[in-house]
């Protein structure tokens, strides 16, 4: 058998099969063992899995796994997949806990298959009422594991807890009121002993906020709205009753830092999307990352990338953590691509802006001022006729996932060179319907533009290398300590780049687009690289030589 | 109330006429279009950019040919896909969606015309027209199958791809210029391109596929390959006119 180091060092294969708190089975295949916050803190220490959405608690999509590198990635063939039942979007990052994975479905299920195999062990489907307000399809991206309970969102804004050796359900929260345009899409994240989890539906006029629930009973420990209602600092920044509709929903998973004991969310647009005549100020916390009590859930800072936002640029993207030296100075650091097409480092310590630059096409501003707030251009709102503005309501780069290798520095991020025309209009607040304010199109086909796979380096904001996309990409991406950066295009493919290059060095055309972001894990000493393309989920492997 | 039981039984729903079809019925349902179905098929139906729904301009359906198949499609959505149905909506507000639906297309009785398409049709062969473009299955591959185009363009659209047809060329009718690592050069329509291939039809209608790294360069030409010698009035009149009663038939 193969050797499986991580972090640079090949080290024996006995290595990595004694992770805390795990017995292997006599054939030396792992065993589902119970997932102990330690574990969750200490994921660094078994890289053979994938314990939660982001990898870590970091969020910095980076596997310690070096099996498989620049060197023999030529030697990748498919393994196995998974075909899901449910035609939809594909959103999932599967879970591997112990040789057991665990993928979510569209649009609220979740099956157990054996991580070796593919082969299914349950299968949970949710029941969903009629009706349901999604705006953007029945995405399902993932679950979180304490314990042997896993925990997921549903599209009827409940959160759910799940037994992960049988399907089992445990128990089952309404998280809000989804005839009135709330849903859950998101895995939720796991701190300590609580379940943070978020919320969707800004395009309906919904009030967003972060909730905190009892990991053991599903009781609700608190609430952080992401509007704040009267009396409350932030509320000022919201013209009239405008906040009781502000949006600012919440719908991907956050990040944690031990030391601090910080959380850290973003915040999406305010509603209605793009008429801000109607909700006049800053409206805090709209497209903000949050800084959050572990305890409490109050917030302890906020930095608002798009102030008083009329472009539909939610502030859903990861906040990564990562240490970083600045003119000599180690810094703990926020790294933020924006869907605003600028690039932030944040201390995230206090919320202070170091700098930002932008990674992609932009028209809106002229730069950033020495508080990171952006000096806007004239004539960048929407208006009845049309206004023509860089970035896309989509963004120069959105919810998937960036990945930061701690190897080089870098922040891989995807991104797209494009122009919207944004529209506005009046549109009356309706409970539980769709409520935008205007409009947005693309005046040109997408192959017009440029796509890229961007090599940011942290400290600099400077583009270290990209590799160019044809139409475009709405993937996430993986970078692998074997040197590797994962990611993949709409028009099939999934590729391998070189991290210090950007050199394609292996590819595989798959047939159909991707919606999630790639995760990676080892089984039998095995690497694994995964991806869901298309209604499957691809799990790909070194040949034998 | 005839109509609901008609539908709840599933019987000759394709005989009901859709009872809303009045100018203001348009409008309430290009008002219900922007508020429920603009986040997945864009603002102007032409298709959505993030969420895939697909065109709904061309004037023709892919689930329904009838007026009242599509308000099955609407109330029920699309079975395994994101299209879900408007299960709560009032019936009116269906037929309403269905009616602004039936407007986008821009397709016209081509009697109402200036133009002749008796005349049409005789300049179409004149000018040589089906060395490119296929009707009803006989032509040339060089340029879109016009066997469907009135439903798809209105007459003005029409005038503007004869006398200006480089004004919106679409991806798929790009010019690509390859020229390959030993210097020689190969032209074509892009059929296809993606981040690591290319794929084009050339003059001779030959399907060709390039790995990109293996090229020297790709240069795109933007411009269509449509000729542009000037029509009179009369003979773009009467194309418009022919042209616009292309609807998929053979009359
Ligand atoms: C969540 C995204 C979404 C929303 C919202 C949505 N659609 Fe769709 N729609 C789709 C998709 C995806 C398809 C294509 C399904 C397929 O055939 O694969 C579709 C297909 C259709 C079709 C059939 C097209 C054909 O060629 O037969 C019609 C008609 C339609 N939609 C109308 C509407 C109307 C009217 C609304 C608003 C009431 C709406 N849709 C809202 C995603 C959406
Ligand atoms: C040398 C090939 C060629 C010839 C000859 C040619 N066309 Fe075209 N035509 C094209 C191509 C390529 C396009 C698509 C690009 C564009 O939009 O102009 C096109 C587009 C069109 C369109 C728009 C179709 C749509 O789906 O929007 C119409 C209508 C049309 N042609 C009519 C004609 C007529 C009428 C003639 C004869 C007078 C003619 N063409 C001759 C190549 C040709």
């Amino acid at each position: 058998m193969r050797g499986l180091g991580w972090g640079g060092m090949i080290l024996p294969l006995v290595v990595a099969q004694a992770s805390p708190g795990q017995e292997p089975a006599a054939d030396g295949m792992p065993v589902l063992s119970p997932v102990t916050w330690e574990r969750l803190l200490n994921s660094d220490d078994e890289p053979h899995n994938w314990l939660m959405y982001h990898g870590a608690l970091d969020g910095q999509r980076f596997s310690r796994l070096d099996q498989i590198n620049r060197e023999n990635v030529g030697r990748l063939e498919l393994k196995w997949a998974h075909q899901i039942r449910q035609l939809d979007r594909n959103q999932t990052t599967p879970l591997v806990v112990d040789g057991v994975m665990f993928i979510t479905e569209s649009p609220s299920n979740v099956t157990a298959v054996d991580a070796a195999t593919g082969r299914a062990y349950w299968r949970y489907e949710h029941p969903l009422p009629d009706g349901i307000r999604l705006c953007c399809g029945r995405n399902n991206r993932g679950v979180a594991i304490l314990g042997e309970t896993l925990y997921m969102s549903t599209n009827d804004a409940h959160l759910v807890a799940i037994d992960a050796r049988s399907g089992s359900l445990l128990w089952d929260t309404e998280v809000a009121d989804h005839t009135k345009g709330y849903s859950k899409t998101a895995a939720p994240l796991v701190v300590g002993d609580t379940v943070v989890t978020g919320i969707a539906g800004g395009e309906f006029g919904i009030r967003g906020f972060i909730d905190g629930y009892d990991a053991a009973t599903g009781e609700r420990r608190w609430r952080t709205y992401t509007v704040p209602g009267p009396g409350e600092p932030g509320n000022e920044t919201w013209a009239g009753d405008s906040w009781r509709t502000g949006g600012a929903p919440t719908w991907l998973t956050g990040v944690y830092d031990p030391e601090l004991d910080l959380i850290y969310w973003g915040a999406g647009n305010p509603a209605p999307d793009w008429n801000g005549d109607v909700r006049l100020g800053d409206n805090l916390y709209s497209s903000s990352v949050l800084a959050l009590d572990r305890e409490t859930g109050k917030i302890v800072w906020h930095f608002q990338f798009t102030p008083h936002d009329v472009w539909d640029w939610d502030a859903i993207q990861v906040p990564v953590l990562a240490d970083v030296e600045l003119n000599g100075e180690l810094r703990k650091a926020m790294l933020w691509a924006n869907r605003n097409a600028f690039y932030y480092l944040l201390d995230r310590g206090s919320g202070q802006f170091l700098f930002g630059e932008p990674f992609a096409l932009q028209t809106w501003a002229n730069g950033l001022d020495e508080d990171g707030r952006p000096i806007l251009r004239e004539n960048v709102f929407p208006t009845t006729e049309g206004t023509r503005v860089a970035p896309i309501a989509g963004g120069a780069t959105n919810w998937w996932s960036p990945a930061y290798s701690p190897r080089t520095g870098f922040l891989y991020v995807n991104s797209f060179d494009a122009e919207g025309i944004y529209y506005q209009r009046d549109d009356e607040y309706e409970e539980g319907s769709i409520f935008l304010g205007g409009g947005h199109r693309m005046p040109l086909a997408a192959d017009h533009y440029k796509s890229a796979i961007r090599a940011i380096e942290a400290t600099t904001g400077e583009i270290r290398w990209e590799f160019p996309i044809t139409p475009r990409t709405r993937s996430g991406v993986l970078a692998t300590a074997g040197g590797l950066v994962w990611s993949a295009s709409v028009d099939g493919y999934f590729f391998a780049l070189d991290e210090e290059t950007g050199e394609p060095l292996w590819r595989m055309s798959l047939g159909a687009a991707p919606h999630a972001s790639p995760m990676s894990y080892a089984v039998g000493g095995e690497q694994r690289i995964v991806v869901a393309m298309g209604n499957v989920v691809f799990v790909f492997g070194l040949a034998e030589e | 109330m005839l109509l609901l039981v008609v539908f709840a039984t599933g019987v000759a729903a394709e005989e009901v006429e859709n009872p809303y079809s009045s100018a203001i019925d348009v409008r309430m349902g290009q008002r219900q279009f922007q508020s429920k179905c603009t986040s997945c098929h864009g603002v102007d139906a032409t298709g959505g950019e993030e969420a895939d729904g697909p065109d709904l301009t061309t004037g023709s359906f892919r689930h329904s040919t009838t007026d009242a198949g599509l308000f099955r499609v609407i109330r029920d959505g699309i079975e395994g896909t994101s299209m879900r149905g408007l299960r709560r909506a009032k019936d009116q507000e269906i037929w309403q969606l269905v009616t602004y639906l039936r407007t986008l297309s821009g397709a016209v009785d081509p009697a109402s015309l200036p133009g002749s398409m008796g005349a049409g049709r005789v300049a179409f062969e004149r000018l040589d027209c089906g060395r490119c473009h296929m009707v009803q299955g006989r032509g040339g591959r060089l340029g879109p199958d016009l066997s469907r185009v009135g439903d798809r363009r209105g007459p003005e659209e029409l005038a503007e791809a004869l006398t200006e047809p480089s004004a919106e060329v679409a991806p798929r009718w790009w010019t690509v210029r390859v020229t390959r690592a030993d210097g020689t050069v190969v032209e074509g329509l892009r059929m296809g391109e993606d981040t690591f291939n290319l794929r084009i039809m050339d003059g001779e209608e030959r399907l060709l596929s390039f790995a990109k790294t293996s090229l020297r360069s790709v240069e795109r030409i933007l411009e269509s390959t449509m000729p542009t010698e000037p029509l009179s009035g009369e003979e773009r009149d009467d194309l418009v006119a022919y042209l616009a009663s292309l609807r998929g038939d053979d009359s």
